[in-house]
């Protein structure tokens, strides 16, 4: 009597949410929709009752958002819950409760290790390599191109499965043996080096001020035109290479991060000094 | 351009926005990041070198583009397939830093197309839950991919890839007329190339507010900063560096921990 989610259903929850999880992006239910698509399959399966499969698809279309490929963990959990609610070991106030805790650390967990850490590092060796072989340039988007879906498909599979399997109860054991802090620490110090490298080697800024003048030369009792006798640029970068766009850099973070400007203001901030320091540069003799 | 060119990006514009068909993972994050947006554009324009040379330096610039909770700062395809295209149709006679200043200024342009065109359709959507509501009510299992994703695409196509046929015509357009570099004036190419080269500053602030969690954290990002310039490592050397020196300390720390447990 005991209902069991078969296989084939649980590819087809997954690739409906692999492929389409953000069709249908909106305030109101965030991924709402997508989420039901992505149940239906699984609700068409365990319930036989029309009114049992329509209170499920109406508590799968409020209101649900994660980082979606991370996040998929929510769906195998889900699924799992549904399973037990078929077979009346479980309610759907305990399942709704869970699908909304399961927002929060998901989506955190997503964005942080997966986006804006395994990406971006992905994309700095790729782009390395393509940096590294001007001939061969393409190399680098098509690693990335191949390594990055590929790998994301099995890490989510891995993830959904996880969380139809352990449930609720793997998912807090998981988070609670502490193994996940160590794993984000180590990212977090693996992105900071290389973000580190990343701004030495791409972010360029000079300062364009330098006196020029002709000197008379004593010794030799000639007059020498034309001499830099200060240049601020490698004034600077005699001290500490590269000071000034490691300044500009941590500049633009504390404004990001602490003053809360947006990226369009600090565009708007960057194009300002970049016109001011064209226009120093063309007083001082600097472009001319 | 070619018309076929212009349908080919205005395509490849909308299957790497966000929530387009294909999925974030290839979508989005695939074919809208600006390193594999270049080869793209390169390809379809038959000019790989110069997209390459433009689409490291965007990749940099918006490599802080992560979207919590569906905020979209930029629409990453958007500025990426937008600016490529632009340095490729202007950037004659440019010299380098000057074509990347230049693909910035229309990733610029670009992207905030993209991020009304995206307002728009988040707001297009909206109605679509009463559709979904109403199968819901209904239990219909099989048709709840009809709100989802054929409503939904049918608006998010439309959103996204007839602006930028128009774009990326008007560009064609304006190309027809001149070189860029002889009508412009040489302080604004030299201004460009400065842009250019600080705007990677951005992508490098913004993803630094994700990792910058502790005040030690800052000694972290010195160090990968240094190998950089005073032992002259290139970026990829600094990566394996920095996977070796995680690995180990993973592992130090988790036998740390459980033999701390046993005690």
């Amino acid at each position: 009597m005991n209902k069991k989610i078969s296989e084939k259903t649980l590819k087809k929850s997954f690739w409906n949410w692999f492929f389409w999880h953000g069709c249908s992006q909106q305030a109101e239910s965030m991924l709402g929709m997508a989420f039901a698509q992505s149940m239906a399959p699984v609700i068409d399966e365990l319930y036989d009752k029309k009114e049992e499969k329509a209170s499920a698809l109406k508590r799968h279309t409020t209101l649900f958002n994660t980082e979606q490929q991370v996040g998929i963990i929510c769906n195998g959990v889900v699924c799992g819950l549904e399973e037990a609610n078929a077979n009346e070991e479980c309610t759907p106030e305990l399942i709704s409760s869970v699908k909304v805790a399961l927002i929060g650390p998901t989506s955190a967990i997503g964005d942080s290790l997966w986006v804006a850490t395994f990406i971006p590092i992905l994309l700095t060796i790729c782009l390395s390599i393509s940096q590294a072989s001007p001939s061969a340039s393409w190399l680098g988007p098509v690693l990335y191109m191949i390594v990055y879906p590929v790998g994301t498909c099995i890490l989510s599979w891995n993830l959904f499965k996880l969380g139809y399997k352990s449930g609720i109860e793997g998912m807090q054991g998981f988070m609670a043996t502490g193994r996940l802090d160590t794993l984000t620490d180590t990212m977090t110090a693996l992105g900071l080096i290389v973000v580190g490298a990343l701004t030495a080697s791409f972010v360029t800024a000079t300062v364009p001020f330098r006196i020029v003048k002709d000197v008379y030369d004593a010794t030799q009792g000639i007059v020498l035109e034309n001499q830099v006798i200060f240049d601020a640029d490698k004034m600077l970068n005699s001290i500490f290479p590269h000071v000034l766009p490691l300044l500009l850099t941590l500049g633009v973070y504390y404004l990001y991060s602490k003053k809360k400007w947006s990226p369009l203001k600090l565009m708007g901030l960057i194009l300002m000094i970049a016109c001011i320091f064209t226009f120093v540069g063309y007083a001082t003799g600097f472009y001319a | 351009m070619e018309i076929y060119q212009i349908i080919l990006i205005a395509l490849f514009v909308y299957l790497g926005s966000i929530g387009s068909i294909v999925g974030n993972t290839i979508g989005w994050y695939t074919l809208g990041r600006p390193l594999v947006a270049a080869l793209v554009v390169g390809v379809i324009l038959g000019d790989v070198q110069t997209a390459m040379i433009v689409g490291i330096p965007l990749q940099i610039m918006y490599m802080g583009n992560v979207t919590p909770g569906g905020a979209v700062a930029w629409d990453l395809s958007y500025a990426t397939y937008i600016g490529v295209t632009g340095a490729i149709v202007f950037g004659n006679g440019l010299d380098t830093a000057q074509v990347i200043g230049l693909a910035v200024v229309f990733a610029g342009i670009g992207g905030l197309v993209g991020q009304i065109m995206w307002n728009i359709s988040y707001a297009l959507n909206l109605p679509l839950n009463r559709v979904a509501n109403k199968y819901a009510e209904a239990g219909e299992t099989k048709k709840m991919f009809i709100p989802n994703v054929v409503m939904g695409q049918s608006i998010g196509f439309v959103c996204r890839f007839i602006p930028a046929i128009i774009v990326l015509t008007s560009m064609t357009a304006a190309s027809a007329q001149a070189d860029f570099a002889t009508i412009i004036p040489g302080w604004v190419t030299i201004a460009l190339g400065i842009f250019g080269g600080m705007m990677a500053s951005l992508g490098m602030g913004i993803i630094l507010s994700f990792l910058l969690k502790k005040k030690y954290h800052l000694a972290i990002f010195l160090a990968g900063f240094i190998l950089v310039t005073y032992f002259s490592l290139s970026t990829m050397a600094v990566a394996v560096v920095a996977i070796i020196t995680s690995i180990l300390y993973y592992v130090a720390v988790s036998s740390l921990e459980t033999k701390k447990g046993v005690a």
